[in-house]
């Protein structure tokens, strides 16, 4: 698709009839495969990924093992259904920037010294790509460790923000990220207040840049608390124990 | 005993926390399943937060067995060195027995394939350390199973009553390890087959309620009620 002749209309709506601080519909669910030992399924508009999570187990190969703690090891990669452009099979160097940036960001938060000698492996496969597929990615990879039982500091929310026609907006979606001016993923560990990844394409000032972090950090808030929500609504049917 | 602390809590009694949920204002009793930072403690785990003995704690749903001083587990003998034997204990778990006496070692008599029940010394940067005082039992048959860890506690129930179902009414001999292995020795394929049943239900249902009265049903079904000598 060629680019629009206007990213934001005249009454700010953008190419979605999104306002600028508006997301994209956001869908979770927790606990969606049976062979992992944590999983979870995530939406925001038109991009849809799946986070599955092993662990500790052992490390493969073995002399990666660490003696101090677990390595925790990420793929993101998408299908090759998940775009309409052809998309070549096995890891492109995005795929292995992004792997290496959402494994970064989890291992801020992942408990790792509790597991010795194990691995804690992440895999992150987007389904359908439509913009904001790594903050999708580990915003769903989260949620998986949390389901896996791997003890963490706190979950991981991010979302992207964007300029585009000179404005700043929210939650960017691939048309937006595609024609617009700038590009930044933001994930951040709320309770703290920490960000755990932050890039940028693009050129943004620095006002801009303190602007859209705020931006970003309002939609991060939202996604942590629909974080929480599927979290518990996914064991709310457990009942304590009678032992 | 609950209500008795003078720390304060945001959190209800058997409440369902995430993690990096704040629990407690007062970082100095930080219990299993949750971290201190700053003078408050949060969760670290998704499970039940409560207070045991005067800490918080979170009961996780899902955790992974974490080997703990003194704990009985069920291993297979995966190597057989000089100096002693690995024992793989599920997952990344490897236990290490030493013997610095290689005579001693040829006369325990273990090879590799072996099923042992032993228990842990220790577990720290050196790896998991078997405790070779107490007695390295040799388990010579049955059938091996895996259930989730976690499980276990709902396998044995309150003061072993679940488990003493499962043997008083199938007749079988129950090791449990707290590493998530069993091994079920009985009398017959079909009380062993029907100890089986018996465990996996657990497993999969540990978290309703009701389940005892499921699994007397169950077994009675599958044995005619027949109970053996009490074991």
């Amino acid at each position: 698709m060629s680019r629009p002749e206007r990213l934001i209309d005249e009454n700010g709506r953008r190419v979605d009839g999104r306002r600028p601080d508006e997301l994209r519909p956001i869908r979770m669910e927790v606990g969606v495969l049976d062979k992992s030992d944590g999983s979870a399924y995530v939406e925001f508009g038109g991009t849809k990924v799946i986070a599955a999570v092993f662990g500790p187990r052992e490390a493969h190969p073995r002399h990666l093992a660490l003696p101090d703690r677990a390595i925790l090891n990420c793929r993101y990669h998408m299908t090759s259904f998940s775009v309409e452009e052809r998309k070549p099979l096995g890891m492109t160097r995005r795929e292995i920037e992004l792997s290496k940036v959402i494994r970064e960001a989890l291992e801020t938060v992942a408990f790792l010294e509790e597991f010795p000698r194990a691995a804690i492996d992440v895999y992150v496969e987007v389904v359908q790509a439509d913009g904001g597929t790594r903050t999708a990615g580990l915003t769903a990879a989260s949620l998986a460790l949390a389901d896996a039982g791997i003890p963490m500091a706190d979950l991981i929310a991010a979302v992207a923000v964007g300029k585009v026609d000179g404005q700043l907006v929210l939650d960017l979606c691939d048309l937006e990220d595609k024609y617009g001016e700038a590009d930044m993923p933001v994930a951040m560990a709320p309770r703290f207040n920490s960000i755990v990844m932050l890039q940028l394409n693009g050129r943004m000032t620095v006002e801009e840049f303190k602007r859209g972090l705020a931006l970003a950090k309002k939609g991060i808030d939202e996604i942590y608390r629909l974080q929480r929500e599927a979290l518990k609504k996914k064991f709310s049917e457990i009942s304590p124990e009678e032992v | 005993m609950r209500g008795e602390l003078e720390m304060p809590v945001y959190f209800t009694e058997h409440e369902i926390v995430v993690p990096g949920q704040l629990l407690s204002d007062n970082g100095k009793r930080s219990g299993e399943g949750t971290y201190a930072h700053g003078g408050k403690i949060y969760a670290a785990r998704i499970g039940f937060a409560s207070i045991r003995d005067n800490k918080v704690v979170v009961t996780p749903f899902k955790a992974a067995y974490k080997p703990a001083p003194g704990d009985w587990v069920i291993g297979i003998v995966s190597d057989v060195k000089p100096n002693g034997f690995e024992i793989d204990l599920g997952r990344h778990l490897k236990g290490t027995i030493r013997i610095p006496d290689r005579e001693e070692v040829i006369s325990t008599g273990l090879n590799v394939g072996d099923v042992v029940y032993v228990r842990i010394k220790e577990s720290g940067l050196s790896g998991v350390v078997i405790d070779k005082r107490s007695r390295i039992r040799r388990i010579e048959s049955g059938i091996l199973i895996q259930i989730h860890p976690a499980k276990i506690p709902r396998l044995i129930g309150r003061r072993g009553s679940m488990i003493n179902l499962i043997k008083r009414l199938t007749g079988c001999e129950i090791i449990v390890g707290k590493n998530g292995f069993l091994v079920i020795n009985g009398p017959s394929p079909e009380a062993e087959f029907a100890a089986v049943k018996a465990v996996k239900m657990i497993e999969e249902e540990a978290h309703t309620s009701g389940l005892t009265e499921r699994v007397e049903k169950l077994l009675r079904e599958l044995v005619g009620g027949a109970e053996a000598p009490s074991s």
